[in-house]
């Protein structure tokens, strides 16, 4: 049986207003993705990757095109619905982590469910259980200023998987990370994407990241230029 | 979600001390302004009714004209009669019978010659009847610096500062020049019994009193006075019954076209009073819509930098899928919080200081000199029920203003730009 799609776009363009004229950012994009993907989007800065990202995540609304998401068009959203289909299905990892500084690692990780409305018992199983597959159930007491980077970037991930979103947007997620911990980090989520079939959207232009990709998206001027899937090598 | 806010307040310090401290200020500002012009302007009327306008005043129609000039020629008459009916009808009011005067007093010397001779204001006063408050309602027990209230015909309480610089001790004779009610020319012997100041420039700078049938004797003026005043029960100004009573006591003598009848004017009615009693009653409006006002503008500017410090989370909290309306929502429930816990702060040390200054108050006497207004040189605060509660509207309405007005930078920016230093 064929995957099914779970995010549509098409003819996606987007402009933003720059002094007297407009910037295009996306021109014409057109792609889906599956359920269960592990792709990157890729290209220079300004490239439209993160654009983008914050189309499909709602952050943002196409100018022009059709981008749907889990069934649900974008651009026909109220701020109520995206702000609901963030929360439910959607999953965030930035460059900069952007912890919560003064909220322990636990806190941290319960604000997603706590925007769920989740009760506190069902809540507690959920965070430790995300914090052991980051594998810092050792932490839970610390807070963001006393985590190295790779740390910080796994309650990140924790916070991001807690609520098992379908799907997973991480925008240079390695950017700020050395060359273990990136690895460190792609593994768990690669880890995610196997056993939970998570779908993961990259941006990025780190090599790293590009070696553990299913599918390379390559962007340039708002447009797309490659898409190719990777076949891994067999153990 | 409250708990986990509260925590955020509690932990991180520039989203809680800075402000806290700022509506603490605020409102003890506010609470001791509140008190402040509080005392100072009940003060002033309180002096002002004891000593001179009652809270109802009984005068003729002429008298009350000129009333400056303290026209006893125009006394009220048959005085004795007016107080019994006045006694009788309006009941919750005390009534008094008082006379000013002007005039000269002379200190003699062992020979009964001239050694001194100053300008004074003088008042006749009810010192003698068994259940007289007079002497209680002017302060004078407590202002009394040598010696003792007049008890018997004769004897006189004069002014500390006018017995020091003409040095006139307790016991010795005084002699009063004025003018009777006829407008002849008065002189009467009195014994200095005391010596008092009432902190008051405009008495202390020269002052005798006496009893009020002491001064009908030497002013000619059996059996009238200058004013009859009410004094309501309770002990504190009240305008509505004043006014019924000012109305219907105004309303016999209505018809009759004498210019020596009687005519009743409340305290609000008198030279500056009214506008001193508006001023009381606004003032604490006044002080609160000032504080509101520039604490609003403070807090409008710590709101935004927090808000701006705060973009970062306030993205995060989007891109986790909370709605705009809930975060804005959130930042006006930590207002209310860090507002009220600002406010009680404030409340109490403004409180504090406002209860010592009720007790010490400031003695303004060396900033008054030569003044001529019925006014105490010490001012002190007084705290009313509404300084309990006063500070919460600044504290309370200039947080959640400021925060208010920093928080729709939140609805007027897109998401995504809210985000975007979380992808920088």
């Amino acid at each position: 049986m064929e995957n099914p799609a779970i995010i549509h776009i098409d003819k996606l363009t987007k402009r933003f207003p720059v002094g007297n004229g407009e910037f295009t950012a996306l021109n014409n994009v057109s792609l889906q993705f599956e359920k269960g993907e592990f792709t990157g989007l890729v290209g220079p800065s300004g490239s439209g990757k993160t654009t983008l990202l914050n189309i499909i995540g709602s952050l943002d609304t196409p100018t022009e095109g059709v981008v749907t998401v889990l069934g649900q068009s974008i651009a026909g959203l109220s701020h109520k619905q995206s702000a609901q289909l963030r929360n439910k299905h959607l999953g965030f990892i930035f460059q900069t982590y952007n912890l919560f500084p003064v909220y322990t690692v636990y806190e941290n990780v319960e604000f997603a469910l706590l925007l769920q409305h989740i009760p506190a018992a069902e809540r507690r199983k959920a965070v430790l259980d995300a914090l052991e597959w980051v594998g810092l159930t050792d932490k839970i007491n610390s807070k963001p200023p006393q985590l190295s980077g790779g740390e910080g970037q796994r309650v990140a991930i924790a916070r991001a998987m807690v609520k098992r979103p379908a799907i997973m947007l991480a925008d240079e997620p390695t950017a700020n990370l050395d060359s273990k911990n990136s690895h460190h980090i792609l593994q768990t989520m690669k880890r995610l994407n196997e056993e939970l079939h998570t779908t993961f959207l990259f941006a990025t232009h780190d090599e790293k990241v590009m070696a553990y990709l299913d599918r390379i998206i390559s962007l340039e001027d708002g447009k797309v230029v490659k898409d190719e899937q990777i076949v891994h090598a067999k153990n | 979600m409250i708990q986990f806010l509260f925590k955020g307040i509690i932990r991180d310090k520039n989203r809680s001390l800075l402000p806290i401290l700022v509506i603490s200020l605020g409102v003890f500002l506010t609470v001791l302004g509140s008190a402040w012009f509080k005392g100072v302007f009940s003060d002033m009327i309180d002096t002002n009714a004891n000593f001179t306008a009652g809270h109802v005043r009984v005068m003729t129609r002429a008298y009350a004209e000129i009333v400056d000039q303290t026209p006893n020629d125009l006394a009220l008459v048959e005085v004795d009669q007016l107080v019994k009916e006045l006694k009788d009808q309006y009941t919750d009011f005390e009534w008094v019978e008082r006379t000013h005067f002007g005039g000269l007093l002379d200190v003699p010397n062992e020979e009964g010659e001239t050694r001194a001779q100053g300008m004074a204001v003088g008042q006749g006063i009810d010192f003698f009847s068994p259940d007289t408050h007079e002497p209680e309602r002017m302060n004078i027990i407590n202002s009394i610096v040598e010696g003792k209230l007049p008890s018997q015909p004769g004897e006189a309480l004069i002014s500390n500062d006018f017995a020091k610089r003409f040095n006139v001790k307790i016991g010795d004779p005084v002699t009063l020049f004025g003018s009777t009610m006829y407008g002849g020319m008065a002189f009467t012997n009195f014994t200095v019994c005391g010596t008092v100041r009432f902190g008051m420039q405009a008495l202390d700078r020269g002052a005798i009193l006496i009893d009020i049938t002491d001064a009908q004797a030497a002013l000619d003026m059996a059996d009238a006075a200058g004013e009859v005043l009410g004094f309501q029960k309770t002990g504190t100004y009240d305008e509505e019954p004043a006014l019924q009573v000012k109305e219907d006591f105004n309303a016999k003598y209505a018809d009759d076209p004498d210019e020596y009848a009687p005519s009743m004017q409340r305290l609000n009615d008198q030279n500056f009073l009214g506008y001193y009693l508006d001023l009381a009653k606004y003032m604490s409006s006044i002080v609160i819509f000032i504080f509101v006002l520039a604490m609003s503008i403070v807090l409008w500017n710590t709101g935004l930098l927090g808000g701006l410090r705060r973009y970062n989370e306030f993205g995060m909290r989007l891109a986790m899928g909370e709605e705009k309306k809930h975060i804005y929502g959130s930042l006006l429930t930590e207002s209310v919080i860090i507002g009220a816990v600002g406010s009680v702060i404030g409340t109490i040390f403004g409180l504090a200081a406002g209860y010592y200054l009720q007790k010490n108050g400031i003695d303004m006497g060396s900033a008054m000199q030569g003044g001529s207004m019925m006014m105490p040189t010490v001012f002190k605060a007084r705290i009313g029920p509404e300084a309990f509660y006063i500070g919460f509207i600044p504290g309370l309405v200039s947080m959640v203003l400021g925060n208010a007005l920093a928080g729709i930078g939140i609805y007027r920016r897109q998401t995504a730009v809210l985000t975007k230093e979380l992808s920088v």
